[in-house]
């Protein structure tokens, strides 16, 4: 109960939000560069809040056969990835109220809410994202525990703020390397971007995470999007801190983090989705070798 | 004063006893006779939880050496004391759920299944209680035997006896396997008390070979793989409180069992065991959840992930074993305490969710997930409460699932730092693989159970004509749901206690220097997890969310999906199978499974055509390893049938012979 009073908690939260604030802006950093590397002009970095913005204020449609959980499941998505914002360390304190283990757990809270609402349209096309979405973390969830793992191991810990990178104290070796080539891999599979989905199309053929989402309009479909957003963040700040050997600030990391995503959609091309299996074992590969070195 | 300890626990099993004697009862009166008969085991199941629980809390009770019956001594230690505790709490739960749930059973022999639902719970108390290697077997095998009387109640159908008779055999083989553990270990021993074969002393090899035997016989109690074929037969077989009673408490007295053999009974620990134990762990959860994942029946589903937890609870013991050869001795307590407090968690949940399926089976009148959809709305509390056992068995976070398999992982990180060299690390690397890809199968598994059965449109007529059970079923299922968030929420006294009875259990042999260290706290513990605190962070975004995202003008506008024109029919509903159809061609090489299309009508040959397309999983191992050997078995025996010719004098001519080489071989 002391806990809440404290000031750890208090820095936890306000970290929270700005996460939430600002994720659009990291998620609008890799559109925008995505479009000038694509010889296009492209949207306004700001563009997504002003998409938020737009399904905010629109009516929800829903079908008649859903029931709570299809309500439920937009809340269940955000809430686990800002329970997940709120155990990252921060500038403020190093005491967090939750390992590296719970962080990566929260945000299967999200993933399980998720694909039990495709359920419950009862159309062809939830249900196939929701069985694609498994069928991916079936092969993603194995390799994020052995890149952890892997950070553990080098650290000694499993508490996220003892594992951040921090130049001084630690040098740049082979198993470094291997572990942030690895992780940034499994940043694209988790947060479904090209080569293991693409967050552009609406194609049958294609699509996972856009399948599990295409029942949603209005308030829902903002909630949704924004999840998206901060889990992207997320990922892209635990990479930065702890898996990218570079010593430059926070900020400048992620945003970099933000531009080579980019950089790789715009280089690779979509999977095939059984390929999948094949290109997440060879990164399990990379990290094992990355443990082995140590 | 503490004599009251004694008095309750006759009690507890006078209560079982007189449960037991309502079989007597006519048969006119079964109604009685049932309602008797349960609520004596309620009564009788919450003395036991008292009594144990206040040894865990309290740490006092008079129950040491107690003589029943001439040489049947019994006690409790702390070991026995948790898995008292579970049999306690999931046999209220199931108790009270049954009261109702067997009604359905009326006039097809209630009073027996009633009866024998007493004694199963009291053979369960006590092996658990028993000091002896007689008392024991003896109880094991009252054990083995109720419960096999309990899977083949409704033995007029082909599928249930079957599965009965397989797992009368297979569990006869398990206890075959404990005796001969029994008799070596007491070979060096004083006598066949615990206490004595506690003290025993073995050459190398005896105790190689006690270990495995040991193993076997438990492990196949415990549904490990490749012992675990008779698990998915059995359960669908069972009555669902029955199924309910076996997964979730009579599969922990099997790592009760175990518990003993490696604590005591057989020295010092070698390398390899752990190693073996923590393999084939990690292999049956794999393989469990990748099964459950592909199961169309709801309780077989439910069994292949009882499979799944026993291994995640075989390879957290599996852990601890390896660990007392290392040089890190005092970090075992991490991987007995998560074997144990996955036990405790999984008793609850693999209850739960048994009880919905019989809840389901029972509304729906068909196991197959395949027949049901949208029952969420006509079942609105069964959905409340199989959406907590999901989330806890899908091992989320805040519910009690997350805190076993949590610890499970933290005691992998532990193996990978406790050597320098690279064996262990591989393992330890090995065993992330594999509960990596537990865990996702285990939520995919989970998420496609309860999206088919409760989410969508009903697939069939029975399905839209469902109703909510009765309020004493609601009432069976609600306790444990409760328990789950209560026990994920307040998770570190649990933890507390569990590393407490670890630590007290561990040094029999005094292997470790008995140094306790903070597992879990609030301040300066090793691990770091705060339920509590997550849970009031939620409960504030919750409030938010409620007034800013869901409280105004969301809704909204209720209109058929979108379907390129047309209305969208019932058949374009993802089906279960199809759902995991992903997975099973990512693992097609594993689960090798059959297709087979029959065409119907050949008048066309590409067009207006129907045809039937099945598809069948079989369990490989009893495809490749059990039907073998029971051909060749089969194949011996009638090569052996050969010498029986059934003449007296063929057979004197035997003994003749015999006689003449035994004369021979006294000679040499």
């Amino acid at each position: 109960m002391n806990a809440i009073f404290s000031y750890d908690f208090l820095f936890s939260f306000i970290q929270m939000i700005l996460l939430v604030v600002f994720a659009p802006l990291f998620s609008g950093i890799t559109k925008k560069t995505k479009a000038l590397l694509q010889n296009r002009t492209g949207a306004d970095i700001t563009q997504d809040y002003y998409d938020l913005y737009k399904w905010w204020g629109k009516r929800t449609v829903v079908t008649p056969h859903t029931g709570p959980i299809f309500l439920l499941a937009p809340f269940m998505y955000l809430l686990s990835t800002m329970l997940a914002a709120f155990l990252l360390p921060n500038m403020l304190t190093n005491l967090t109220f939750g390992d590296i283990f719970v962080f990566v757990s929260l945000l299967a809270i999200g993933r399980f809410f998720m694909a039990l609402s495709s359920f419950d349209a009862a159309t062809a096309f939830g249900g196939m994202g929701g069985s694609r979405e498994i069928y991916v973390s079936t092969f993603v969830e194995p390799v994020m525990l052995l890149a952890l793992l892997s950070a553990i191991l080098k650290n000694d810990t499993t508490a996220v703020s003892g594992m951040i990178f921090n130049s001084g104290a630690q040098q740049i070796n082979v198993a470094g390397i291997l572990a942030c080539v690895g992780f940034f891999i499994l940043l694209l599979a988790e947060n479904g971007r090209i080569p293991v989905d693409n967050p552009d199309t609406h194609l049958e053929l294609t699509m996972i995470h856009e399948c599990m989402l295409l029942e949603y309009s209005g308030r829902l479909l903002a909630v949704i999007h924004l999840a998206s957003m901060v889990k992207g963040l997320l990922f892209m700040t635990l990479f930065s801190m702890v898996f990218l050997p570079l010593s430059l600030p926070l900020v400048v990391k992620i945003i970099l983090t933000a531009v080579s995503i980019a950089v790789m959609e715009t280089l690779n091309n979509k999977m095939r989705l059984f390929k999948v299996r094949a290109y997440l074992l060879a990164t399990g590969g990379l990290l094992l070798l990355a443990i082995v070195a140590q | 004063m503490t004599n009251y300890d004694v008095i309750f626990f006759e009690i507890a099993i006078i209560c079982y006893i007189l449960g037991c004697f309502t079989v007597l009862i006519p048969r006119a009166k079964q109604l009685f006779a049932h309602y008797f008969a349960q609520v004596m085991s309620i009564l009788g199941s919450a003395i036991i939880l008292f009594i144990a629980g206040r040894y865990l809390l309290v740490g006092e009770t008079a129950l040491t050496k107690v003589v029943l019956v001439g040489n049947y001594t019994l006690a409790i230690d702390a070991w026995s004391a948790v898995f008292l505790c579970i049999t306690g709490i999931a046999g209220v739960i199931t108790s009270i759920f049954a009261m109702d749930y067997a009604l359905g059973y009326m006039g097809k022999r209630l009073r027996e299944l009633s009866g024998l639902w007493n004694l199963f719970l009291l053979a369960m108390i006590l092996v658990l209680v028993a000091r002896g290697a007689f008392s024991f077997l003896l109880s094991w095998e009252v054990m083995a035997i109720v419960s096999f009387l309990l899977v083949n109640h409704e033995s007029e159908k082909k599928d249930t006896w079957l599965a009965a008779y397989q797992y009368l055999v297979m569990t006869h083989i398990g206890t075959a396997a404990i005796m001969i553990a029994f008799f070596i270990v007491g070979s060096g021993s004083t006598g066949l008390s615990f206490g004595a074969l506690n003290m025993s002393v073995l050459p190398e090899f005896a105790r190689n070979t006690a270990f495995i035997a040991a193993f076997l016989g438990f492990a196949l109690k415990a549904g490990l793989v490749p012992l675990h074929v008779w698990l998915p037969n059995a359960h669908p077989a069972a009555p669902s409180h029955v199924s309910a009673l076996m997964s979730g408490v009579m599969l922990k007295i099997a790592v009760y069992g175990f518990g003993r053999f490696i604590f005591g009974f057989l020295g010092p620990i070698e390398f390899w065991w752990g190693a073996v134990v923590l393999i084939i762990g990690l292999l049956s959860a794999f393989l469990g959840a990748l099964y459950a994942q592909m199961e169309k029946d709801m309780k077989r589903l439910l069994a292949y992930s009882s499979v799944e937890n026993m291994g995640i609870i075989f390879s957290a013991l599996g852990v601890g074993m390896l660990m007392l050869t290392t040089s890190y001795k005092e970090y075992a307590v991490l991987g007995f305490t998560a074997a144990l407090v996955h036990s405790f968690n999984h008793s609850i949940m693999k209850s739960l969710m048994f009880m919905v399926a019989g809840a389901v089976s029972h509304a729906v009148e068909d196991k197959n997930i395949e027949k049901m959809g949208g029952l969420g709305k006509l079942m609105p509390w069964t959905a409340v409460c199989a959406l907590l056992g999901s989330v806890a068995l899908a091992a989320l976070p805040l519910t009690n699932g997350f805190v076993g398999e949590w610890l499970t992982l933290q005691s992998f990180v532990f193996l990978a730092m406790a050597d320098a060299g690279t064996g262990l690390r591989l393992l330890a690397a090995f065993a992330f693989i594999m509960m990596g890809m537990t865990s996702a199968l285990a939520l995919g598994c989970f998420v496609r159970l309860l999206g088919i059965v409760f989410l969508g449109r009903a697939r069939t007529r029975r399905a839209e004509s469902a109703h909510e059970v009765s309020k004493g079923m609601i009432i069976g299922m609600a306790i444990p749901a409760f328990l789950i968030l209560l026990a994920g929420l307040v998770a570190d006294p649990l933890v507390g206690i569990a590393q407490h009875v670890v630590e007290t259990s561990i040094p029999v042999r005094s292997v470790i220097s008995a140094e306790s260290f903070l597992l879990w706290g609030q301040s300066g513990g090793l691990l770091k997890y705060e339920p509590f605190i997550l849970f009031f962070v939620a409960v504030i975004l919750a409030i938010f969310s409620w007034l800013v995202i869901y409280r105004g003008a969301i809704l909204t506008r209720r209109d058929v999906t979108w379907n390129c024109g047309t209305v969208p029919t019932l058949r374009q509903q993802y089906s279960g199978t199809g759902f995991s159809k992903p997975v099973r061609r990512a693992f097609d090489f594993l689960l090798k499974p059959r297709r087979e299309v029959v065409y119907l009508q050949k008048e066309h040959k590409y067009f207006g055509r129907s045809m039937v397309f099945t598809l069948t999983i079989p369990d490989r191992f009893t495809e490749k390893l059990y039907i073998p050997l029971q051909h060749h078995l089969v194949k011996t025996a009638s090569f052996l049938r050969r010498i029986q010719a059934g003449s007296v004098r063929i057979y004197i001519g035997y003994v003749m012979v015999a006689m003449v080489l035994v004369l021979i071989w006294g000679a040499l």
